[in-house]
């Protein structure tokens, strides 16, 4: 008998959206008929599989005069004695030295505060901060005269970790000591309830320095005509990079413009200033010349901040039943030398500690600690990640420790619609059960064919071999959009038509990846009654674009479609007024249709959209509308951290995964992974599966390999041999469910993807080894060999008791 | 300078001249990642990827002779279990594409992959220079130290022998699915005769054979007490670091799973009739 | 810097079917050549030590990492780059499947992984599992996720045999 073995054409990203409310019943959007909810193909698609696309480095051809090199600080800490640049300047082809002498504005970077020297004047806080700017003919030579620039230091006590910072001799890193600030939640009274509780368990983890490690290495050219800097480096928010630069280097604003080329990810890794400032300073010194700069790989690692390393004491109390009643959570985050965006990243740890359970009595305090590691700042899901490795750890032990189902412990303590979380602010719309019910669901389904082989059986072999575990981890996760906290945050967009009909949306967001120009150009031809085809966008350009904030905090699908969508709308009430002048229609009796306006109750009245330009621009109409999108949110309490509206609003989330463990070796195996997000609304599904696989990825390879590795203060793997990152093997199918349930404010109900799958993914992992082990874990990365000192406590290279020398939270925090 | 011979002769003669001055360069996967990392500028090159033959294997006698210049790619498509697993752990495809068995034992790291399965296979490596003439070293006697060899700064490798029918296993731990540098490797021959050669690989200065556990299995055969005894005594032929990689103690403890895993795989493998 | 004129190397090849004479320095790489020297800038650097694969281009039909093989070393040798993929307007098959599954997102990876696919279904146009990852392992991406380009590929696949 021979059996016909079928292909099954059924592609793994392919996501199923299945909403929860019918559609008919949800009031608060109106359905797109368009291009919005479909997949359509990246605008930018084609460029980039043609290899034509353009990022910071391949400027370089044709175009760079000169090169750049950055001298780097060698030791950690440091004060600068003197730095000699005369063996350097004798070198044939070296144009010239720069150190913080050179620049004339403040020379202060800093997203949130200003505190960090461009070029380091007195003092060196981190192996790898600049200390001078080299420029010469061939970037092999800006290479030696790099390395020739002679600095002498006066070596000063590495601060190596949070334990030396905190240590009470330790040495001062910033005027006002080593604690850089932090952040509190008061809700209830979480001792007294802890004191009731039926049951407490305590845990502590340690969650792990990790690199953006984004393929497009920082790279790009600058220029000075004498007047203007131009500017063609990749980064997350131009606006504010021109800003940051002007003020840093002493130009008026209008002096400086900043230009992003295609960009090769991001992931929070290009929010702080990076290359920009260095080829500024360059470029104002040799004014004609256009300058070059790119890193290598160690370079970028040493240069560039990292997502903060978190020591994490959570302690919960539940009723015998698992109804949580308090938690009481401290924090510790690893700032490195400078602020960058650690005061946002304790304020996201601490409104996101609990996660999307419901808990009457919360405290939480979070300290950000100076040492010399590299700066600590945005890396997609900041704070909240860390916290979401916390929260669903506990569920967890909480289960075991009750002998409760652990989906059943997270369902009786999710949050509903209409519950709050731990800063108090009620979500009308919270589907973290949804999600899970979702997730779980598609696990009881049989997987679907992997593309890497359609016809491998998918059935398992009825019993593993004695050495492999197999274990199955859930995660359910929320996630705040936007800054929030009451700061300012907002999004400009422009829209206009060309003579030709085209459609162009002007954005100051950044497309590194994350779909940002398909999606504006869908909300646009959505709202305007054209296809994807006829739309041109313009994208992060500080003299073409306005400013739209950072394309950071999952927020531009959000804002910045909101934003277009308001333009969008401005300019049609435009082509509806000059139409309805054609046809003799009243305006609101027109519709926006396939590139014509027709009448609304007679489709025989029609105009084509180029017809109705040409009336428009013959008319004097500006064919052309900007909007402002700015909600509010509401600064939290400084004493309690509570807030109305903490947040624009809240994504929910839930992941599972499936892993086989060799507990001989403690090599881990994904072997399914099933990722579930409400995302408002998929404007685009194919992108948000995208973003969805992408993330999940990212997050498996923090909870199983990657991790920067700090020994005083110098990295031990700079490089991508020992940076290891997820390959092909590791990462299994990752099958998408798509829930949509509108957002009552996101442009046609979408919310945002991006950071929630990252935040999701680790949790589900170590759940997932837990479960296949039956040890709880603690420490991230879970690599072979901390999953075998699980099994094996007595062999760990780090005694389990030793991991937290901290002393109990003794800091307090000032007004 | 750079020259690219097309000969063995006329490599060794250049090799002989130039010595340290021209780098010999194959796959260039160990010494262009130096270079790319500003660890190491050459004056100049000895490229071997165009002297004939170099790169071939050739089967003799129940043994293979393959060419210092054999890639990865080829080794992987050997029927020699432990050498084409190795080679198949080494990089990704096109790492193993360029990436050489001559360049494994220049480099002689103590993770060097190849050079693990080769020492569990017993082989020997030919050293050749212009007028010395060639000569043939045990692999087990190459090793000197840490990145040192027996090879000499005017001589090239040119062959390495192994034999063809042994039964061997190989196991890798890493940190992920693919292209990893080993944690620990360990792989293991057993000769016709029904001796046994157990080589690991990050456990030493330099990629290591186990004499105390080769003894204890060799004389006593693979009874689970044997093989359990073999894999302690690993402990007294290593000598693991800490690093950023892993723990000395991890590393102990994973020689021990290794050896035991790899001895129970090829006691199941003599079992099977031969194929 | 400008190296002595016998220490440059003069290097005869084909890119892209078309033949081409460089004049290189020893220890420049191809990867540096090719973009910095003749602008062929769709073959991208990102690790620099052979462990992600964005500069992954065809050597003699064969994939191999262009940060780590001198240019003086391919003198004779037949490059293919992404650049000589498509025919005029008309995508490799493997290009139209990349951007039908969104399996270019930031796209950084994207040159790398279509010229190590194509290596992988030049020689095995229907892989199996353990086929494929053998021909894809070396190529890292960091911001897709895997699915989507495995999909592309097998989409790819499916048409190749044809």
């Amino acid at each position: 008998m021979t059996q016909n073995i079928q292909t099954i054409d059924v592609p793994i990203a392919e996501p199923f959206a299945e909403p929860l409310v019918p559609p008919s019943q949800t009031p608060y959007v109106e359905r797109p008929h368009g291009p919005v909810g479909r997949s359509e193909d990246r605008i930018d698609g084609p460029e980039k599989v043609l290899g034509t696309a353009l990022y910071g480095a391949d400027l370089f051809y044709g175009r760079a005069d000169c090169f750049v090199s950055v001298v780097r600080s060698e030791p950690a800490h440091a004060e600068i004695v003197a730095v000699d640049p005369s063996a350097a300047l004798k070198m044939p082809g070296v144009l010239g030295v720069y150190t913080h002498r050179d620049v004339r504005g403040t020379n202060r970077q800093g997203l949130i505060v200003r505190d960090h020297p461009v070029l380091a004047e007195s003092r060196v806080l981190f192996r790898g901060d600049a200390i001078a700017v080299v420029v010469a003919t061939s970037e092999r030579t800006a290479e030696d005269a790099r390395r020739a620039v002679r600095v002498d230091y006066r070596p000063l006590p590495v601060v190596a970790d949070m334990d030396a910072a905190l240590a009470p001799d330790a040495p001062r890193l910033h005027p006002d000591g080593n604690i850089m600030g932090g952040k509190r939640i008061r809700k209830g009274d979480a001792d007294a309830a802890l004191a009731a509780a039926d049951v407490i368990v305590s845990e502590s983890f340690c969650t792990q320095t990790v690199d953006h490690a984004f393929l497009d290495l920082e790279a790009g050219i600058a220029h000075y005509d004498g007047r203007t800097l131009t500017i063609h480096v990749s980064g997350q928010w131009v606006h504010e990079e021109r800003r940051l630069i002007a003020l840093a280097l002493g130009l008026p604003l209008e002096s400086v413009r900043i230009i992003c080329p295609a960009t090769g990810g991001a992931f929070g890794g290009r929010e702080d200033i990076s290359i920009q400032i260095y080829l500024g300073i360059a470029a104002i010194q040799h004014p004609g010349k256009t300058v070059a700069l790119r890193y290598s790989r160690e370079e970028s690692m040493r240069a560039r901040h990292k997502r903060h390393a978190m020591r994490i004491y959570y302690t919960v109390g539940a009723t015998r039943d698992g109804l949580l009643t308090a938690a009481k959570i401290t924090v510790f985050s690893d700032e490195g030398a400078y602020r960058s965006t650690g005061p946002a990243v304790c304020r996201k740890a601490a409104s996101h500690a609990t996660g999307p359970y419901r808990i009457p009595n919360v405290s939480v305090d979070v300290y950000g600690v100076f040492t010399n590691n590299n700066p600590t700042g945005a890396m997609r899901g900041f704070g909240a990640c860390q916290m979401a490795i916390a929260y669903e750890g506990m569920m967890d032990r909480l289960a075991a420790r009750l002998g409760i189902d652990r989906l059943e412990v997270r369902r009786r303590n999710l949050i509903r619609s209409g519950d709050a979380v731990t800063t108090g602010q009620r979500i009308p719309i919270a589907t973290a059960v949804e999600c899970l019910d979702a997730a779980v669901r598609r696990l009881r389904q049989c997987p679907p064919p992997r593309p890497t082989d359609p016809h491998k059986s998918r059935t398992r072999p009825p019993a593993l071999p004695p050495h492999l575990r197999r274990g199955v981890g859930y995660s359910v996760i929320c996630f705040g959009l936007g800054y929030g906290d009451g700061f300012p945050d907002a999004s400009r967009a422009r829209v206009g038509v060309s003579d030709q009909g085209r459609i162009q949306v002007f954005t100051g967001g950044v497309e590194y990846g994350q779909g940002l120009i398909t999606m504006a150009a869908q909300v646009a031809a959505e709202e305007l009654g054209v296809s994807v085809r006829e739309t041109d966008v313009v994208w992060a350009d500080t003299e073409q674009t306005f400013e739209s904030g950072s394309s950071s905090a999952t927020r531009q699908t959000y804002f910045t479609g909101n934003a277009i969508r308001l333009a969008a709308s401005e300019l049609k009430e435009q082509l509806l007024d000059i139409a309805s002048k054609l046809l003799g229609v009243h305006p609101h009796e027109l519709e926006l249709r396939d590139g014509c306006v027709v009448g609304r109750f007679d489709p025989a009245r029609s105009v084509p959209l180029a017809e109705v330009v040409a009336q428009g621009r013959a008319r004097g109409y500006s064919l052309e509308a900007t909007a402002l999108f700015k909600p509010r949110t509401v600064c939290e309490d400084f004493d309690t951290g509570q807030s109305p509206r903490a947040f624009i609003t809240y994504l929910f989330g839930s992941h599972i995964a499936e892993v086989l463990v060799d507990i001989e070796t403690g090599e881990v195996r994904v072997d399914r992974y099933i990722a579930c997000h409400d995302v408002g609304r998929a404007i685009n599904p194919q992108s948000v599966a995208g973003q969805m696989a992408g993330g999940a990825t990212q997050g498996i390879g923090m909870a199983l390999m990657e991790e920067v590795v700090n020994r005083d203060g110098r990295i031990a793997n700079p490089n991508f041999t020992d940076y290891i990152l997820p390959t092909f093997r590791d990462i299994p199918p990752v099958e998408c469910v798509i829930l949509e349930n509108d957002d009552p404010g996101g442009p046609f109900g979408a919310r945002g993807i991006g950071e929630p799958p990252l935040i999701a993914a680790t949790p589900a992992v170590l759940s997932a080894i837990a479960d296949a082990i039956g040890v709880h874990t603690h420490t991230t990365p879970c690599t072979p060999q901390r999953v075998w000192e699980l099994l094996h406590p007595d062999e760990a290279a780090v005694p389990p008791d030793a991991r937290f020398s901290l002393a109990p939270p003794h800091a307090r925090l000032e007004r | 300078m750079f020259s690219q011979p097309t000969t063995l002769e006329e490599a060794l003669d250049v090799r002989a001249r130039c010595g340290p001055d021209l780098l010999p360069i194959a796959g260039g996967t160990d010494i262009v990642v130096a270079m790319n990392r500003g660890q190491l500028r050459p004056a100049g090159f000895l490229d071997l990827t165009h002297v004939r033959g170099l790169d071939a294997v050739r089967h003799e006698n129940g043994r293979y002779e393959c060419g210092g210049a054999a890639t990865h790619a080829t080794l992987s498509r050997l029927p020699v279990e432990a050498l084409a697993e190795a080679a198949l752990s080494v990089g990704g495809p096109a790492i193993r594409n360029r990436g050489t068995i001559g360049g494994n034992l220049v480099t002689a790291s103590p993770a060097g992959d190849g050079c693990v399965a080769l020492l569990a296979l017993d082989a020997d490596v030919e050293l050749a220079h212009a007028s010395r003439g060639r000569r043939v070293v045990p692999l087990r006697e190459y090793f000197l130290g840490y990145r040192k060899t027996a090879l000499l700064a005017d001589e090239l490798i040119t062959r390495v022998r192994f034999p063809k029918d042994w039964i061997t296993a190989w196991y890798k731990i890493g940190k992920r699915g693919s292209v990893n540098i080993s944690v620990v490797c360990c792989a293991i021959g057993r000769s016709p005769t029904g001796l046994f050669h157990i080589a690991l690989g990050s456990v030493a200065a330099t990629p290591i054979r186990a004499p105390h556990a080769e003894e204890i299995v060799n004389r006593d055969g693979l009874t689970d007490g044997a093989i359990a005894e073999a894999a302690d005594a690993v402990r007294r032929d290593i000598s693991p670091i800490d690093d950023h990689r892993a723990s000395a103690k991890y590393r102990a403890a994973m020689s021990v799973t290794l050896v035991a895993r790899l001895l129970r795989r090829i006691r199941d493998r003599v079992k099977e009739p031969a194929r | 810097m400008t190296p002595e004129a016998d220490e440059m190397v003069a290097v005869e090849l084909a890119i892209n079917g078309k033949p081409t004479h460089l004049v290189v320095r020893p220890d420049e790489t191809l990867l540096f050549v090719l973009r910095d020297s003749i602008g062929l800038t769709g073959t991208k650097g990102a690790c620099l030590e052979g462990e992600c694969g964005s500069c992954t281009l065809l050597l003699n039909g064969a994939p191999v990492n262009s940060c780590l093989v001198l240019a003086a070393q391919v003198h004779g040798g037949r490059v293919e780059t992404i650049e000589g993929l498509a025919h005029g307007d008309k995508l490799h098959v493997l290009q139209r499947k990349f951007i039908e599954s969104g399996a270019a997102q930031c796209g950084y990876c994207t040159p790398g992984l279509i010229m190590a696919a194509k290596a992988l279904l030049d020689e095995t146009p229907n892989p199996d599992e353990e086929t494929f990852f053998r021909g894809m392992e070396g190529n890292i991406c960091r911001c897709t996720g895997y699915t989507s380009i495995c999909e592309a590929i097998r989409g790819a696949a499916r048409e190749w045999s044809r």
